[in-house]
């Protein structure tokens, strides 16, 4: 039986228990208590522009359809017929105004309401038998939106998704709204690979570490004029609620030359400064930051780079979303987007793509090696050595729990959050307390639903 | 209602200028020579890529080469795309191709060493004519199987391919190539492999 004690307090000392990466308990413990309560991302609104408009996704192993209703509004419903448990779409995406189950023809609204039930009358005795009026597929216990990101939570009583966030909200602007029509997401590249879902969170979360020598390649061929190891330690890393990030350090310059020395033209940069606050502003314009990778918890990442798409000296920035997909304690499907402002130059999105296409996602040239040290991470945890072994993520922190980089104080940093120039796992150490925090409380509480019986509550 | 939907460089947003050759009439007979040497070639190419002989396989691209492998999609039939919007695996010129074999043959690419052992086997080829002069399509069917390490399980891509192949000076060289991948979600860890 599994008891969370045995690995929490490891976690919170900054210790990390090797098998908590492939381990069916733990990994049981996870769907229970971390995917039944949190935030998850699903979709963004510009992939489903027009009314009917549907894409499928899913929390865990829950099928959830995201359609845009007659009337424009998003709604996610569980992708079960309420008969006799049918998927009603099976398609990953497309248009439609209803769907339909195949097993028995029970249709449902693309809002989700149930308009067919084929020989309702005979069969049921019609709404005495199976009270079909305001029946609806299931819908996502919880749904909310920031930026155009649709995220559901499986659990009703969740926090609001704004509170959720807190002021990760600050950041996530610098990838999702860059002006104020925010951003097109493009995608997503779907592929599965043999490793924990835990492990590429915690490194977009704030491993800055890793870059110049995981990296080393793309720097070499040059791709990237980044990620030595002596410019990626002059970064911060920051956290801030429920996600934090890396950033690079810029060199000298005004906000407007710092914005085009990480390739963005002019054009953008104005819309930049009409969308984002003073502070974001003063972040890149004052303090010389620029964000990188980030997480949110539990399995959301972004990234934000600026690698040489064409054969001269010229550097193209673009932006992904990405989602660590749990599949099993040791697979996951990496679904992986593009995403672009909306306002961009056509110009400038599909230079954008292929400096996305060149460096991430499933044929990138960061991420091809990122998943190599991964898959090798998880084969090793599975067996009884990794049990005993405690691996120090302990980074930055010296043994009295005292930090090795002083906070940054709000004249170098104009961001919410705690923030540290240099190496150190302070990030990593938010995201796994969190999880630990869940894996402490606990499988979520839930309840039954019954549909379209009539007096269900007396039956109980 | 056919469920074919052939892949188009004018989905992608750096397909422009790539060639727009386009297949004329019934396949090649099996004897004719064009199609001989456009068998042929694939094959030859087949040993490159197992091989990793990555720097032969670039010299046989066109200077305009377009190698576009978008994303496939699960649709409903009749939908009329199965391919998603504007998004791909590899979407790439001479010079991303160029830059992917660079990497690996730095001492850096992780993802390749120890290598992948890889066999593509090909089959289903055949030939058109096209509508421009010294430039034919051919159309194959690839598999490829990729082992890494000694335990981990093996991974298969299964796509079809439609290849244009330009005469250059006697040369064939590849000038466009459209890959139809098999599967919405891959299985393999990534895409540090050609096809």
């Amino acid at each position: 039986m599994f008891d969370p004690s045995d690995v929490v307090d490891h976690v919170r000392n900054g210790m990390l228990p090797a098998h908590i990466y492939n381990d069916s308990e733990i990994f049981a413990a996870e769907r229970d208590a971390i995917f039944s309560r949190s935030w998850v991302f699903l979709a963004h609104e510009s992939e489903i522009p027009q009314v009917g408009d549907y894409v499928v996704r899913r929390v865990m192993e829950n099928s959830f359809i995201v359609s845009r209703a007659g009337d424009g509004a998003v709604h996610a419903m569980f992708n079960m017929c309420l008969h006799r448990g049918m998927q009603v779409c099976r398609a990953e995406q497309g248009n439609a105004s209803h769907f339909r189950c195949p097993y028995h023809g029970w249709s449902y609204r693309n809002d989700g309401r149930i308009v067919g039930l084929p020989f309702h009358r005979e069969a049921y005795g019609g709404e005495t038998g199976f009270s079909k009026r305001g029946q609806r597929l299931l819908p996502a216990p919880a749904m909310d939106t920031v930026n155009g990101m649709i995220f559901v939570s499986l659990d009703p009583e969740a926090p609001p998704l704004r509170e959720f966030l807190g002021d990760f909200a600050f950041y996530l602007d610098y990838y999702t709204r860059q002006s104020p029509s925010g951003v097109e997401v493009l995608g997503p590249q779907r592929w599965r690979v043999k490793a924990n879902w835990k492990i590429g969170a915690e490194n977009f979360a704030g491993d800055m570490y890793h870059t110049p020598q995981t990296h080393a390649s793309v720097v070499e061929i040059g791709l990237f004029r980044e990620p030595k190891a002596e410019k990626r330690k002059d970064g911060a890393t920051y956290w801030a609620t429920s996600g934090g990030g890396t950033t690079y350090k810029l060199p000298p310059g005004t906000l407007e030359e710092r914005l085009r020395y990480v390739g963005y033209p002019d054009e953008m940069v104005e819309r930049m400064k009409g969308a984002w606050s003073a502070e974001q502003l003063d972040l890149i314009g004052r303090d010389g930051f620029m964000v990188s990778a980030a997480s949110v918890f539990p399995n959301l990442s972004l990234v934000h780079n600026w690698p040489k798409v064409a054969d001269s000296d010229d550097v193209l920035p673009f932006v992904s979303l990405r989602q660590w997909q749990p599949i099993s304690e040791n697979e996951t499907e990496v679904l992986s987007w593009f995403l672009v402002d909306k306002e961009a130059p056509e110009e400038f999105k599909a230079l954008s793509y292929k400096a996305y296409l060149m460096c991430f996602g499933s044929s990138g040239m960061f991420e091809q090696d990122d998943v190599e040290n991964w898959v090798s991470l998880t084969a090793t945890a599975a067996g009884t050595m990794a049990r005993r072994l405690l691996l120090n993520g302990r980074m930055g922190m010296l043994p009295d729990g005292s930090t090795i980089a002083p906070a940054l104080g709000g004249d170098e940093w104009a961001g919410p959050g705690e923030s540290r120039i240099g190496y150190g796992e302070y990030n990593q150490r938010h995201l796994m307390n969190r999880w630990a925090d869940l894996i402490e409380a606990g499988p979520a509480r839930t309840a039954a639903v019954t549909v379209g019986t009539p007096g269900e509550d007396a039956a109980r | 209602m056919t469920a074919h939907i052939p892949v188009s460089s004018a989905d992608s947003p750096l397909g422009a200028h790539a060639t727009k050759a386009a297949p004329v009439g019934d396949p090649l007979p099996f004897a004719d020579p064009v199609h001989l040497a456009a068998h042929q070639w694939l094959v030859d190419e087949t040993y490159l890529l197992d091989r990793q002989e990555l720097e032969e396989w670039l010299a046989r691209m066109t200077g305009d080469v377009h190698y576009y492998m978008p994303i496939r999609v699960t649709t409903s039939l009749g939908t009329g795309y199965d391919t998603a919007r504007r998004m791909a695996h590899f979407d790439e010129d001479l010079y991303s191709l160029q830059r992917r074999v660079a990497r690996l043959r730095t001492e850096h690419a992780w993802t390749e060493d120890p290598p992948s052992r890889l066999r593509h086997h090909l089959s289903n080829v055949r030939t058109f004519a096209t509508d421009v002069p010294g430039e034919i399509l051919v159309e194959s069917a690839v598999l490829l199987f990729r082992s890494r390490g000694d335990v981990n399980e093996p991974s298969l891509i299964s796509a079809g391919r439609s290849d244009v192949l330009r005469d250059v000076g006697g040369a064939w060289r590849l000038a466009r190539r459209h890959i139809a991948v098999d599967e919405s979600v891959l299985r393999t860890q990534n895409l540090a492999v050609f096809l």
